[in-house]
């Protein structure tokens, strides 16, 4: 059987299909070398100029990343396979953070830290005063945790939720002590999805603007904002060093991961949950103090901006309708855009998922760098360099500034995320579980319906997931390639912001919040089985 | 033909039918009275005023809003198949970016001629529509107005020492700095950038956020444009930040306009002339007075009673479209005195 399937090549058309999807996925990388190219920057000029925000940035990629790894897989495990009180509103709960956009997720914990902000007021209560300056390093790489922590507890919550039940009953036959055989056993199982959830997580910071820019903590991104009017040689140079950093941790990643071919096998079966006995409600409160966090505290600051600017008003009932009457168009264009991005990013990661798990394809590393190298390209450039390719590739201008481009958009931005949870589903298909299937005479058709797709869901769903909570909040491409007059909870959030309306800032984040997390329920966790 | 391939091929055909089906509906009227405007502008700030332009003249307005800057990129990688016809910026550096790279039409004489010669772009190229004035806010629980200085050019005493917040990234800031450098010159331009430096002045990153720290009471001072603590104000009565205004032919009083033009690859031209005329008549001029709290530009408009007096053209021996121009400099001489990050 080994010898078999390394003798397996994989057929023509799902390499053909994969090489398409990376030259998709290249062309914003493609359209900054160009650029560099044709604007004739000076590198030396730009590499002396950038020391300072290059440094920083790798410092904010690196602790972010580190942090949200502790974060997401703790939350993960212990929501997923143990008996923590309250799990199943929970888990409901955890992956919502991912959505606030991260401008308004930042304001509203700087608000938070002024004199009447909800988090001093709280802090206050337990006799601690909280510092008025809340910027830098520290600060931003704390803001940043909170709201990605999503990145790696989704994909891992949803690995932990497929791997059977015996690994942790053996051990804990064996007598070894929750914490033990969490890190002997359950973490070697699932460290491709958790070093996968971390990669995201640093190339999100790696591309992030709006929250460092509020907390004053000067990186790359800022630089390339900074010129990207006065001088666009440098901009697209300080693009490209971004560029190389996403490269170089793609890299480290692969090398750190293994082979996902040894993944252990999925398991149909509902896991006995693992008993946290005298641990159980310290548990709570760790989960209960990251969801404060990351969660109610933003929520209590937008709440209050909503408050002040309705509150005041003459009739506040009247004031909340009209409000809420005119985000109905916004709720629901932001509801379709995102699922659709979130299916069609799922689909188009499949061939390259295919070719990394089950075939030893030497065009698998090229191909995956490309998906995942698209994430640390800030949404700025994704949105011009698809303007460009639109309207200067024969044919395609007919696309310019319609869905389908802005859905393109979507998922050559997001698509990375969707990566690594789909390369785990396809890799944790047992082989001997495909084989028998075809053994007994099952069609193509009915063997993926019945045997694959099953197994697959968790991942395909969780990574599925991830792109839906960032299309959600997703700005930049969204403002400039979104059909004229389309507008989303998040372009509205936006614009209420930047004119000053906090009031409406406030409500249309919270209505952003509740329509994630009823999106999150009806379509993530109550389609990945364990998950919900 | 294994499982998921099959798979791939029905989907990727499925997409590719919805993309085709779904990108014929993408030509916009031509020339049959319809204007398409990118507004760096906001929402709320604008909207109301286009709407009433479209109920006046029968003219259908399409808006795309989005980052001042952002949208000009755009433009200038869509060059000559730009859907805009016309484009609002916020302020002047933008649509000199565009006048610039040869993008822009030019404004007809009777247009241009609605406001003071030093409110246009010298080319015809843009035109301002409203103009907002450079203040220092302060938050009079904390800070005596008496004590504070009649030039924005005594910051840099000893006195103001870790008392003042900038906004060095933010494009009226720049304009500022680089009116400045027309008016005083580079090297007393370096001085003072380097006197704020080091008075240890601390950088947020925009207006907004600088006043909203004034009135928490995280910082005394803050060089700003004049409406955000008006705006701020309507929304809550307790705001607590004001405005300090410097002597009227003081550089830091400042004001910095709002810019319209229209582009040179525009099909809809005469719709996009009447949009601009329109932006500085009288019952547009009013709306940005009162709602806004901006300065009317087009002469004969008083701005709203709750503003300050300027005159108008006081800085006018600053060509308000050389800004535009060189920034790039000024931008360099802000990171050089250490103010940026």
């Amino acid at each position: 059987m080994t010898q078999a399937s390394r003798a397996e090549r994989a057929p023509l058309p799902l390499r053909g299909l994969a090489i398409l999807v990376a030259v998709v996925f290249a062309t914003p990388v493609a359209y900054v070398l160009w650029r560099v190219i044709t604007l004739d920057g000076d590198f030396g000029d730009v590499i002396n100029e950038s020391m300072g925000p290059l440094w920083r940035t790798t410092q904010l990629a690196v602790i972010v990343s580190i942090a949200t790894g502790a974060v997401g897989t703790g939350l993960a495990w212990l929501l997923v396979r143990t008996d923590v009180p309250f799990a199943r509103v929970l888990r409901l709960l955890a992956p919502l953070p991912l959505v606030f956009p991260s401008f308004v997720g930042a304001a509203a914990f700087i608000a938070g830290m002024g004199p009447d902000g909800a988090i001093r007021s709280v802090m206050s209560v337990v006799g601690y005063s909280v510092p008025t300056r809340f910027r830098g390093l520290g600060a931003s790489c704390f803001v940043l945790t909170a709201f990605t922590y999503p990145y790696v507890y989704l994909p891992v919550a949803a690995r932990l939720a497929g791997l059977p039940p015996s690994i942790e009953e053996s051990a804990r036959l064996l007598g070894d002590r929750p914490s033990r055989f969490f890190f002997r056993i359950v973490l070697p199982a699932i460290r491709s999805s958790v070093l996968g959830g971390m990669l995201i997580a640093l190339l999100y910071s790696l591309s992030e603007f709006g929250a460092v820019q509020l907390l004053g903590f000067d990186t790359l991104t800022r630089v390339i904002y900074a010129t990207r009017l006065l001088d666009r040689a440098q901009s697209f140079a300080a693009a490209t060093l971004l560029l190389i950093l996403a490269i170089i941790a793609v890299t480290i990643e692969r090398r750190m991961r293994g082979s996902l071919r040894h993944s252990a096998p999925s398991s149909m079966r509902r896991n006995a949950p693992v008993t946290l006995g005298r641990w159980r409600i310290p548990a709570l409160f760790a989960v209960v103090a990251v969801l404060m966090v990351s969660l109610v505290t933003p929520i209590a600051s937008l709440g209050q901006w909503a408050w002040r600017g309705i509150g005041r008003s003459s009739s506040p009932a009247s004031a909340l309708g009209d409000q809420l009457s005119n985000l109905r168009g916004p709720l629901w264009s932001t509801t379709w855009l995102g699922v659709i991005a979130a299916v069609v990013a799922v689909l188009v990661v499949l061939p390259a998922a295919l070719l990394a798990a089950r075939f030893r394809s030497r065009l698998a590393p090229p191909v995956t760098s490309a998906i995942v190298g698209g994430f640390a390209v800030p949404g700025l450039v994704i949105a011009l360099s698809l303007a460009f390719w639109a309207l200067n590739v024969p044919y395609f201008d007919r696309f310019y500034q319609t869905t389908p481009l802005l859905i393109a958009a979507y998922v050559i931005h997001f698509g990375a995320q969707a990566m690594r949870s789909t390369e785990v589903a396809v890799a944790t298909v047992p082989r001997h579980v495909r084989e028998s299937a075809r053994l007994l005479g099952a069609s193509p058709a009915r063997r993926a319906r019945t045997v694959e797709l099953p197994l697959m869901r968790p991942g395909l769903v969780a990574g599925g997931g991830l792109v839906l909570l960032s299309t959600i909040k997703e700005l930049p491409a969204t403002l400039l390639l979104a059909p004229i007059g389309l507008q989303t909870l998040t372009t509205r959030v936006w614009g209420a912001f930047e004119g000053g309306l906090l009031a409406e800032a406030g409500l249309a984040s919270i209505v952003l919040v509740i329509a994630s997390g009823t999106l999150t329920w009806l379509l993530v966790l109550r389609r990945a089985d364990h998950l919900g | 033909m294994s499982t998921p391939v099959r798979y791939f091929a029905l989907a990727t055909l499925v997409i590719t039918t919805a993309l085709v089906g779904c990108g014929d509906d993408s030509d916009a009227g031509t020339g049959g009275g319809v204007v398409t405007i990118y507004s760096g502008r906001t929402q709320n700030l604008v909207e109301p005023i286009l709407d009433r332009f479209a109920e006046e003249t029968g003219i259908s307005v399409e808006v795309r809003y989005g980052d001042s800057s952002d949208l000009a990129l755009l433009i200038d990688e869509e060059g000559d198949r730009s859907p805009a016809d016309v484009f609002l910026s916020q302020s002047p550096g933008s649509v000199g970016f565009l006048d610039q790279q040869g993008l822009l039409g030019t404004l007809p004489g009777d247009v241009l001629d609605l406001v003071a010669p030093g409110f246009h772009a010298a080319d015809g190229g843009w035109v301002g529509f409203s103009g907002r004035k450079r203040v220092l806010a302060f938050n009079p629980e904390f800070t005596d107005e008496s004590t504070l200085p009649s030039s924005v050019l005594d910051l840099v005493e000893p006195q103001w020492k870790g008392r003042i917040g900038v906004a060095p990234s933010n494009a009226s800031f720049q304009d500022f700095v680089t009116a400045m450098r027309f008016k005083l010159g580079d090297d007393a331009t370096r001085q003072w950038l380097q006197g704020i430096a080091d008075n240890d002045a601390f950088t947020f990153a925009n207006n907004a956020a600088v006043v909203a720290a004034i009135d928490r009471g995280e910082v005394e001072l803050g060089l700003v444009n004049h409406y955000y603590v008006y705006q701020a104000l309507a929304q809550d009565p307790d705001f607590a930040a004001i405005n300090h205004d410097f002597a009227v032919d003081d550089i830091g009083s400042l004001v910095i306009v709002t810019g319209a033009s229209i582009l040179k690859s525009t099909d809809n031209n005469a719709e996009a002339v009447e949009l601009i005329r329109f932006l500085l008549q009288n019952e547009a001029q009013r709306y940005f007075s009162d709602q806004t709290f901006e300065y009317p530009l087009a002469a004969g408009v008083e701005p709203a009673a709750i503003l300050p007096e300027i005159e108008l053209g006081g800085s006018a021996d600053i060509e308000l479209d050389q800004l535009g121009g060189d920034l790039q400099s000024t931008r360099e001489m802000i990171r050089d005195a250490g103010l940026e990050g």
